[in-house]
């Protein structure tokens, strides 16, 4: 082995090394070629090191290691002394072939080989490269070591190629095994990329369960979708009853351009035919490309068993160097995300249609008068409206979660209404029944119904109390006063009721049994009651047949008015024909009493019509519906004025019935309070 | 969430980042830009706010693991802190929380990095 020449310095005499020394600086380049190779854990480091070391080691100033890849054919830097060039290129055509015979050993390139060419050859021309040495790591080229010419120019000693040699081959193993951490960083990155979508997946379908805003749901998926396919921007488009355009419920990185995008452009029928989501590319012209004013998109529907919701649409795939187009791969993941996403945003569609439906009935019960009670299978009370509270003049939470048994114990008849619907599974009413629940007065109409589930089992029942008592006190005030159909007429037309005081023109009957007091004097005190009772009975009865109203009983006088509180236009027609009846109805019951040998009954009565004020009057404490005045006061005059079983009528009540009935016109006589005699007739009742 | 954008500031020698918009390529490579002028002035610990980004993809994330292999020649860090649970979720998956921390807040990131 031939010694070294070193230089000290520039004109400075050569030094001769010894083989000794010169064997003791390689085997110190191979021991720091050792601490090089496990000093860093980045190729670069690696390769820049390796580099030093190898032209040092050789006395080489220049020199550069490639990569070779072999799926693209390229060659990329690692490391260089004297090279601009940045950046992968291709490698020559003949590369590996005429490499592949120098697995082992080393190639002289000065001057360059023919098939040496494009930028590789470049670049070996920048360094002068003379030596270069394949990276084979079995069959596979993994890389070059180039080294240009040896310091001053001198040739390479057998000694240095094999060094340079020995330490290509520690650097092809280094960079064996940095292609093998490389691939497996690769893997493990498309692992955690993997990772990473079905942590997004998982996400979504817990977002289905909590998150019910369609909205926020909308957004969470759009912005999950986005990051997880590294799109640029993205939308969400939602189907729109009745309307042709798609709603942009939630978009992403989209600025604020308005878009009207119709469903039938032809890629959503074809979407919407397939059942599957389109990739477009720049290869395509699609008008939604244009639409949108990008050339890479993807759409993927949003889509449950029935219908298609809406879609999902992003747009350019990003990567380091631009963006690409997006793959068949992408679109799997997109629809697996937008089939989560139908789902959650159908349970938010239908969690707003159920609640707008709650709302709506629940608006709906509290606006009607009626109390509704909706009772579980338990029996418990489930829900109350507002009217149903103000019924029982409870406050919700005395009424929720009560059995109906304990809420109307005191009405043995609700109780049992309710059984009954739920034994007979059909709807059970009762009218008029006292709730003693709220009142010993109140009185209710109670209806019992079934609540049916959607598969029609009974899932509890709904009870509907209407609250008649304030019904019933008017009923029962006026019944004794004017008949039913009055009644009803008053409680159908509120209006009619005029209960305060005002001047109306009313016709007044009044009749009176004459002689009662002597009479009465000459019967025991049962036969006067019975007497009495059995006379108001059927006279009352023919009263409330005409719609009179009986406004007093004294004694054995009664007073009845026409035209008040109701007023019609045939109300002294009706007086007239109440009175005619009542005189034929004692005829007949004094044919009966004769035959009891009792004495008969005899009855005068009077008619007269005018202008009365009426109204509820007398104290705060007993205050009666009823009419004064002059007319009152005349009707009275003329019935007293009446002999037994005669009608006299004032010349206001003859006026408007003369057609009707037979009247005897009698001399005027003089009243009490006036000072003229008045004229009056008699009614032909036989 | 719009165009990315980013303001900066210093506290106790700890450079305090705040984003704005989607962390991709754009974004990142914005706060790549703004990383590296400042390490070139010698400052070598960064502190990322990205309360205003809340959608972060892999290129984004890639970029930052660029951004900490620089710093690693310098021997600086980098953090975060006002994460989405989503973007968080993602460095950790992404490996990007074994070189870099995570803080609950700004305070905590000084405390920890200055």
């Amino acid at each position: 082995m031939k010694g070294w020449k070193i230089w000290l310095r520039p004109g400075l005499a050569v030094v001769e090394i010894s083989a000794s020394d010169q064997l003791n600086y390689y085997l110190t380049s191979l021991d720091e070629l050792g601490e090089v190779l496990i000093d860093s854990e980045k190729s670069e480091a690696v390769g820049r090191g390796i580099l030093r070391l190898t032209l040092g080691t050789i006395m080489a100033s220049k020199g550069a290691i490639f990569l070779y890849k072999q799926n693209n054919k390229k060659l990329s830097l690692l490391a260089s002394q004297g090279i601009n060039n940045t950046g992968s290129f291709s490698a020559p055509k003949e590369l590996i072939r005429q490499t592949e015979k120098y697995r082992h050993s080393h190639i002289d390139i000065e001057p360059p080989p023919k098939w040496l060419t494009g930028q590789l050859k470049k670049d070996a021309h920048e360094i002068s490269a003379k030596i270069l040495i394949p990276l084979f790591h079995q069959k596979h080229l993994l890389g070059l070591l180039c080294v240009g010419k040896k310091f001053m120019g001198e040739a390479y000693t057998e000694a240095e190629i094999k060094i340079l040699e020995i330490i290509a081959n520690h650097l092809t193993k280094a960079l064996y095994n940095y292609e093998l951490i490389q691939n497996v960083e690769e893997k493990r990155n498309q692992l955690n990329v993997k990772l990473l979508e079905l942590e997004t997946l998982f996400d979504i379908s817990i977002a289905i369960s909590s998150v019910l805003n369609m909205e926020q749901l909308g957004e969470e998926i759009l912005w999950r979708s986005v990051g997880i396919l590294n799109a640029s921007r993205g939308m969400m488009l939602i189907q729109r009853k009745n309307s042709p355009i798609l709603k942009v419920t939630n978009e992403f990185n989209w600025g604020e351009t308005s878009k009207l995008i119709s469903k039938k452009l032809g890629i959503f029928k074809k979407i919407k035919e397939t059942s599957r989501g389109e990739v477009l590319s720049s290869k395509d012209k699609d008008p939604i490309q244009k639409k949108l004013g990008e050339e890479n998109i993807i759409i993927a529907p949003l889509q449950t068993k029935e219908n298609i919701l809406g879609y999902m649409i992003l747009c350019n795939k990003e990567t380091r160097s631009g963006v690409e187009s997006f793959t068949e791969i992408d679109l799997e993941l997109l629809s697996a995300l937008c089939n989560q996403a139908a789902v959650a945003l159908d349970n938010a569609r239908l969690f707003k249609d159920i609640t707008e439906a709650k709302q709506f009935n629940e608006s709906i019960l509290g606006s009607i008068a009626t109390g509704v009670i909706t009772l579980n299978p338990l029996g418990e009370v489930d829900s109350i409206n507002q009217a149903g509270l103000n019924i029982l003049n409870k406050e919700i939470d005395q009424i929720i979660g009560n059995h109906y048994m304990f809420l109307f114990e005191k009405d043995p008849e609700v109780i049992e209404i309710i059984q009954l619907a739920e034994t007979e599974n059909q709807t059970q009413t009762e009218i008029n029944l006292s709730f003693k629940t709220v009142s010993e007065e109140a009185k209710v109409n109670v209806s019992a119904a079934p609540r049916l589930g959607p598969d029609g089992t009974v899932q509890g029942l709904v009870l509907a109390i209407e609250d008649i008592t304030d019904v019933s006190k008017v009923k029962n005030t006026f019944k004794r006063y004017v008949s039913k159909q009055v009644v009803d007429e008053l409680l159908d037309d509120d209006a009619k009721l005029n209960l305060g005081g005002e001047e109306r023109e009313v016709t007044i009957l009044f009749s009176d049994i004459r002689g009662f007091t002597n009479m009465s004097e000459k019967m025991n005190p049962e036969d006067v009651v019975t007497t009495l009772n059995e006379y108001f009975s059927e006279m009352i009865d023919i009263v409330f047949k005409y719609n009179g109203t009986l406004d007093k009983i004294i004694g054995d006088e009664l007073m009845i008015v026409y035209g008040a509180p109701i007023s019609n236009e045939d109300d002294t027609e009706r007086a007239v024909k109440t009175a005619v009846e009542m005189q034929n109805k004692i005829f007949e019951l004094n044919k009966s009493r004769k035959k009891k040998k009792k004495k008969p009954i005899e009855v005068g009565m009077g008619i007269n019509r005018g202008i009365v004020v009426s109204g509820n009057i007398g104290s705060r404490d007993m205050m009666d519906y009823t009419v004064i005045g002059d007319t009152v006061n005349l009707g009275a005059r003329l019935c007293s004025a009446a002999g037994p079983g005669e009608i006299l009528v004032s010349s206001s009540v003859w006026k408007e019935t003369q057609k009707q009935h037979k009247y005897k016109k009698l001399d005027p006589i003089l009243v009490k309070g006036k000072k003229d005699k008045i004229a009056i007739y008699s009614v032909k009742n036989k | 969430m719009s165009d990315f954008s980013l303001t900066s500031r210093e506290e106790n020698k700890v450079v305090i980042i705040e984003t704005t918009g989607y962390l991709n390529n754009v974004g990142g490579e914005k706060i790549a830009e703004l990383c590296y002028k400042e390490i070139n002035n010698g400052k070598n610990k960064f502190l990322l706010n990205l309360e205003g980004s809340k959608v972060v993809n892999s290129i984004g994330v890639s970029i930052l693991i660029e951004i900490i292999e620089k710093l690693q020649d310098v021997d600086g860090k980098l953090g975060y802190y006002n994460l989405a649970p989503i973007v968080e979720k993602t460095f950790n998956i992404m490996g990007l929380t074994k070189y870099s921390t995570v803080y609950s807040s700004e305070n905590e990131g000084l405390e920890n990095m200055a």
